[in-house]
């Protein structure tokens, strides 16, 4: 979390807070995966089989994970810990936008095969510049022409000039 | 002499000449789309060849490739995106001199040095063709994997904050590259059963997902500046291309060793321009009287990455005309181009045709010169796009980074692992964590593992890696990066007085 908040030290506490528990949820990962691996069967045609290589990178996310949460751990003052959800919900809602892009994307992206690209993209331009841009005639003026002309402009460039045609959705 | 100047004599005409000015142009806007690599716009050029002259379609599409690694600096400088995987190294440097109102000076320095590695690689080229292509072929898996592990130490120089978490990321690259059949006997590999995954996690999807949607959401983390039309970079947008070219110069030995690592790389099949302008970051840091600049807008890392990936354009075709084997997918297709033609590609070729080899010597030089000339008429332009406000680029950046990663193998499943990505990237981003070691994972992975199995397939006795002497002369290399790493990070420490592993908060 790589924000500066009302409290700096209080922010950076919470942000070593959270990194530990992306070393943690890393090492559970690392040791799921490299049991995964271990059961790939070998071949006998060669030394090293299909999980050989897995295995090793897999064992050397779980050491570095494991140091990465002692480094955390020796690091953390012991109050940190019960000020970790407000802090966290602080940050979240500093970044409020961010959340608000990403689920676009997500529901853009969801949208593509359903409506075709020149639609989802239409309408995807045109909602994520009416949330972020500064509301004057002007502007909404030059977001309908952007989302008009990246959306059916760039279907028709790539169909008509590279041959490469977007998904054109079933509806 | 005859051939050289029947070569010269096919591609100074007003046709070629036509061709490849439209060949750079479409070679820069290509790699300037972020997800739209220098290989689809070769691909895309190809069918428009086969009804010109041999050596005419060949130099349009040397014209697409030489404009293709100079396109990826556009975005890589001005939106912190790498255009194409052989400008990641561009970001480093280039888009924080952008962003603190040099973007003109961090374009200028990035063409001119792509125009430079060009010139140099291609010297090296005409020069060094048939002996380095007899010595990268000697090359067994031994070595190569050795020389990825020499590759991998890079991960030391761009750790960025935390040493650890340097190192989580490039692990987490490495095993993102096991994902999907394996390379040796296509067995399936964790795809728990996701039709998407059984094939892979595609680098480019990847690459865009962990640069650009993480860079793209970061810029609306300031909700008040995006509301109030701020564009991407504030103030006067400078922009003096032969001071800047002077700077270049003045930067003899970054440029020529750049060039170096970059012709040499390119030369060996397998690797390219995505691991060149890496290698070549690392070795301009690592020189550097003053490394902790780099990563704040160091023209040399600028330099460097640019000389790096633009070499191995000429890198590249080194193999391929002394042996007839492709370097990269790139050259590979300039491969087919060739055969379409009638001409069969092999150690003979120099000697068969060398009208046709000496013209595409010219050609590279021609399409360097050519790419200079579009770059610099076309930058105002492209400056632009750091006037655009944030909320006009954003999504329509977005857009094409969708786009780009539809277009790569055209599956709509892709689209959704460039969202989960992308999510994935912003994530670790905010947690600190330094994302182009995991990238490097990424790219070096499946070499690694394809070579060390490869390896003790041939031969099972481990010892092998450090008895062939090129194979013990890159492990010792990477002992020594790791030394030296570790020495820099101790000074560092000492200097500063403070651990380089405090949080990033």
């Amino acid at each position: 979390m790589s924000d500066a908040g009302y409290d700096k030290q209080q922010a950076r506490e919470a942000g070593e807070i959270a990194r530990l528990l992306s070393y943690v949820l890393i090492l559970l990962a690392s040791v799921g995966l490299f049991v995964s691996a271990a059961a790939i069967p070998t071949s006998r045609f060669e030394k090293l089989g299909a999980g050989a290589f897995p295995k090793i990178v897999f064992a050397g996310i779980a050491l570095v994970a494991v140091i990465a949460i002692i480094d955390a751990l020796r690091k953390i003052p012991a109050g940190a810990y019960g000020r970790f959800a407000c802090q966290t919900v602080a940050w979240a809602k500093r970044r409020a936008l961010v959340f608000v892009v990403l689920g676009a994307l997500a529901v853009y992206l969801l949208a593509i095969p359903l409506l075709g690209f020149s639609i989802a993209s239409f309408l995807f331009i045109l909602s994520l510049e009416l949330v972020l841009m500064p509301r004057t005639p002007m502007t909404l003026l030059i977001a309908v022409i952007v989302a008009a002309v990246f959306s059916f402009g760039l279907n028709w460039l790539f169909a008509e000039v590279f041959t490469v045609f977007l998904p054109r959705g079933v509806l | 002499m005859d051939s050289f100047l029947s070569g010269a004599a096919q591609i100074f005409t007003l046709a070629t000449l036509i061709y490849m000015l439209a060949g750079s142009i479409a070679g820069i806007v290509a790699a300037a789309i972020p997800g739209f690599t220098v290989t689809m716009a070769i691909v895309l050029t190809l069918p428009l060849t086969f009804t010109m002259e041999p050596l005419q379609g060949i130099a349009v599409m040397l014209s697409v490739y030489v404009g293709g690694y100079t396109g990826g600096l556009i975005s890589a400088a001005l939106l912190g995106i790498p255009g194409t995987p052989s400008s990641v190294a561009t970001t480093f440097d280039a888009f924080p001199m952008a962003r603190r109102g040099e973007p003109g000076r961090a374009l200028s320095l990035g063409v001119w040095a792509s125009f430079f590695g060009t010139i140099i690689s291609t010297l090296v080229l005409i020069v060094a063709a048939p002996p380095l292509a007899m010595f990268a072929v000697k090359l067994g898996p031994w070595e190569y994997f050795s020389l990825i592990v020499f590759a991998l130490t890079i991960v030391a120089s761009l750790v960025g904050d935390s040493v650890i978490r340097g190192m989580l990321a490039g692990l987490i690259g490495l095993a993102i590259s096991t994902v999907g059949t394996d390379p040796i006997m296509g067995r399936p590999r964790f795809d728990f059963g996701i039709e998407m995954l059984q094939t892979g996690l595609p680098f480019l999807v990847v690459l865009i997902g962990i640069f650009a949607i993480s860079q793209l959401t970061s810029e609306v983390e300031d909700a008040k500046s995006v509301r109030s039309g701020n564009p991407l970079v504030t103030g006067a947008i400078d922009f003096q291309t032969w001071k800047v070219m002077k700077e270049v110069l003045l930067r003899p030995v970054n440029l020529i060793r750049s060039s170096i690592v970059g012709v040499l790389i390119g030369a060996l099949p397998g690797a390219g321009g995505s691991i060149a302008n890496l290698v070549a970051y690392d070795q301009a840091k690592r020189n550097s009287k003053d490394p902790d600049s780099f990563g704040k807008g160091n023209p040399d890392g600028v330099v460097a990455s640019e000389a790096g990936n633009s070499a191995t354009a000429g890198g590249g075709l080194i193999p391929l005309i002394g042996l007839g084997i492709p370097g990269s997918a790139v050259d590979a297709i300039l491969m087919a181009s060739l055969m379409v033609h009638g001409i069969s590609v092999g150690p003979r070729l120099i000697m068969d045709h060398a009208d046709l080899v000496y013209g595409m010597f010219i050609a590279m030089a021609v399409a360097s010169l050519m790419m200079l000339l579009v770059s610099v008429l076309s930058m105002r332009l492209f400056l632009r796009v750091a006037e655009v406000p944030k909320w006009l680029i954003v999504p329509v950046v977005m857009v094409c980074c969708v786009v780009g990663s539809f277009a790569l193998n055209n599956r709509v499943t892709d689209l959704y692992l460039l969202g989960f990505i992308g999510v994935a990237g912003y994530t670790l981003r905010a947690l600190g964590y330094s994302l182009a070691p995991l990238v490097l994972g990424v790219i070096l992975g499946p070499i690694a593992e394809t070579n060390l199995r490869r390896a003790l397939m041939t031969d099972a006795d481990p010892s092998l890696f450090f008895t062939r002497p090129i194979s013990l002369i890159f492990l010792i290399a990477a002992v020594l990066s790791i030394a030296w790493a570790i020495r820099s990070h101790l000074k560092h420490r000492k200097t500063s007085g403070r651990s380089t592993d405090a949080p990033a908060s």
